[in-house]
C-alpha cells in the first residue's frame, strides 16, 4: 500500500518539537556541570585529607580513600565528557557554568587550605593553597572567556535585528 | 527581513542559548531539510528519523558554528553525513531499504507543467551523486559556491554534476510522458 504525497513538506512533528526540547535542555546542562564540579571538588578534598593525616594510614584505608578520589575523578571526567560531546553549553549556560566553577573553585580551595592548616604542614598549607588559588584563577579566566563570548554574540544579536527592521 | 537574515539571526539565538529560537529555527529549516532526505532516501518514514538525528547533531554543533550565515550548507552537510550514514548501513542489512527506492518511482506522473513534486519523483532513478546536486541547487535553492561546499568537491565539478543530472532527468521524465 503506498502512502500519499510522499514528497510534501509536512512541518515539524511533534516528537521532533520535544525530542529538541530534551537535546536543548537547560537543566540536563547544569546538571553534568554541578555533577563534574562536585566530582573534581570532593576528590581534590579526600587527596587533602589523606596528605595531611600525621601517621601513615593502613593499606586498606588507602584504598579506599584512593577508591574515593578515583570515583570523583570518574565523575568529573564523565562530567567534561558530556559537557564537550552531547550537551556542550550555549554562551548564556557557559556563564552560568563559569559563575558556578568560580564559586565552588574558590570555596573548595578556602576549605582545603584550611584542612591543611589545622592538620599539616607548611608546605601542605602552601601547596593546597596554590592549587586553590590556580584552579580560581582557571574559572575566572572561562567565566571572562564566557562573557566576552556572550557579549559578542548579544553584540550581532542586535546588528542582525537592526538590519532587518 | 529575508529567510537568511531570519536564519542567522535564529543561529545566533540559538548560540546564545535563548532555547525557543531552536523550534523557530527547526521550523524554517525541517521541510526543507525533510524534503533533501526523504528525496536521497526514498522512505518517508526513515526521513523522519534522519532529519530527527540531523536537528540532534545541529544542536549538539551549533556552539561551535562560527559563522551563522553558512547555516544552510552546514545544515545539508550533517544532512549528507547521516544520509551516508544510513546507506552504509542499509548496505549491511540490504533486505530492509529494497522497498525504498520504489518509493519514489511510485510517484505518479501528471499531465502539464513539471511540478516539484514532479521532479521529485524523477530524482528516484538518478544515481545518488547526481540526484543530490540537484536536490541541493534546484530544490533547496543552494548557490554553486554552497553546493560545493556541502559535497566537499570544487565548484566546477558541481556544474558538471548539475549538467549530467539535468540532462539525465530530461531523459527519465521524458520517457515519462512530461516532452512537451
Amino acid at each position: 500500500m503506498s502512502e500519499p504525497d510522499h514528497g510534501a513538506p509536512r512541518g515539524m512533528p511533534a516528537e521532533l518539537e520535544r525530542a529538541l526540547a530534551a537535546e536543548v535542555s537547560l537543566r540536563s546542562r547544569m546538571r553534568y556541570v554541578a555533577v563534574g564540579l562536585a566530582g573534581g571538588c570532593a576528590a581534590g578534598l579526600i587527596a587533602v585529607l589523606w596528605a595531611t593525616e600525621p601517621r601513615a594510614l593502613p593499606v586498606r584505608t588507602q584504598a579506599v580513600f584512593a577508591g574515593l578520589i578515583a570515583v570523583g575523578l570518574a565523575w568529573a571526567a564523565v562530567a567534561a565528557w558530556a559537557l564537550t560531546r552531547r550537551r556542550p553549553l550555549y554562551a548564556q549556560d557557559q556563564v552560568v557554568g563559569a559563575r558556578l566553577a568560580l564559586v565552588v573553585s574558590a570555596v573548595t580551595g578556602i576549605v582545603g587550605t584550611v584542612l591543611a592548616a589545622a592538620r599539616g604542614t607548611t608546605t601542605a598549607v602552601l601547596t593546597t593553597a596554590a592549587v586553590g588559588t590556580v584552579l580560581t584563577a582557571i574559572a575566572g579566566l572561562l567565566l571572562a572567556r564566557a562573557r566576552s563570548r556572550r557579549r559578542e554574540l548579544l553584540r550581532l544579536r542586535d546588528v542582525l535585528r537592526g538590519g532587518g527592521a | 527581513m529575508s529567510e537568511d537574515s531570519r536564519s542567522g539571526l535564529l543561529v545566533v539565538r540559538c548560540q546564545l542559548g535563548e532555547r525557543e529560537a531552536f523550534g523557530e529555527l527547526a521550523g524554517l529549516w525541517h521541510d526543507a531539510l525533510w524534503r533533501y532526505v526523504r528525496a536521497m532516501v526514498g522512505s518517508p518514514h526513515v526521513a523522519d528519523d534522519l532529519a530527527q538525528d540531523v536537528w540532534v547533531a545541529v544542536a549538539r554543533g551549533l556552539p561551535r558554528l562560527r559563522e551563522p550565515d553558512r547555516f544552510a550548507p552546514w545544515l545539508f552537510t550533517i544532512a549528507r553525513r547521516a544520509v551516508a550514514d544510513h546507506r552504509r548501513e542499509a548496505y549491511r542489512a540490504p533486505q530492509t531499504s529494497a522497498g525504498d527506492e520504489a518509493d519514489v518511482a511510485d510517484n505518479g506522473s501528471l499531465n502539464g507543467l513539471l511540478t516539484t513534486m514532479e521532479i521529485e519523483a524523477g530524482l528516484g532513478e538518478l544515481p545518488p551523486l547526481e540526484r543530490e546536486v540537484l536536490i541541493l541547487f534546484h530544490l533547496q535553492d543552494l548557490s554553486l559556491a554552497s553546493c560545493a561546499e556541502v559535497l566537499g568537491v570544487p565548484p566546477g565539478t558541481v556544474k558538471s554534476r548539475l549538467h549530467r543530472a539535468r540532462r539525465t532527468l530530461r531523459e527519465i521524465l521524458t520517457e515519462r510522458g512530461h516532452e512537451r
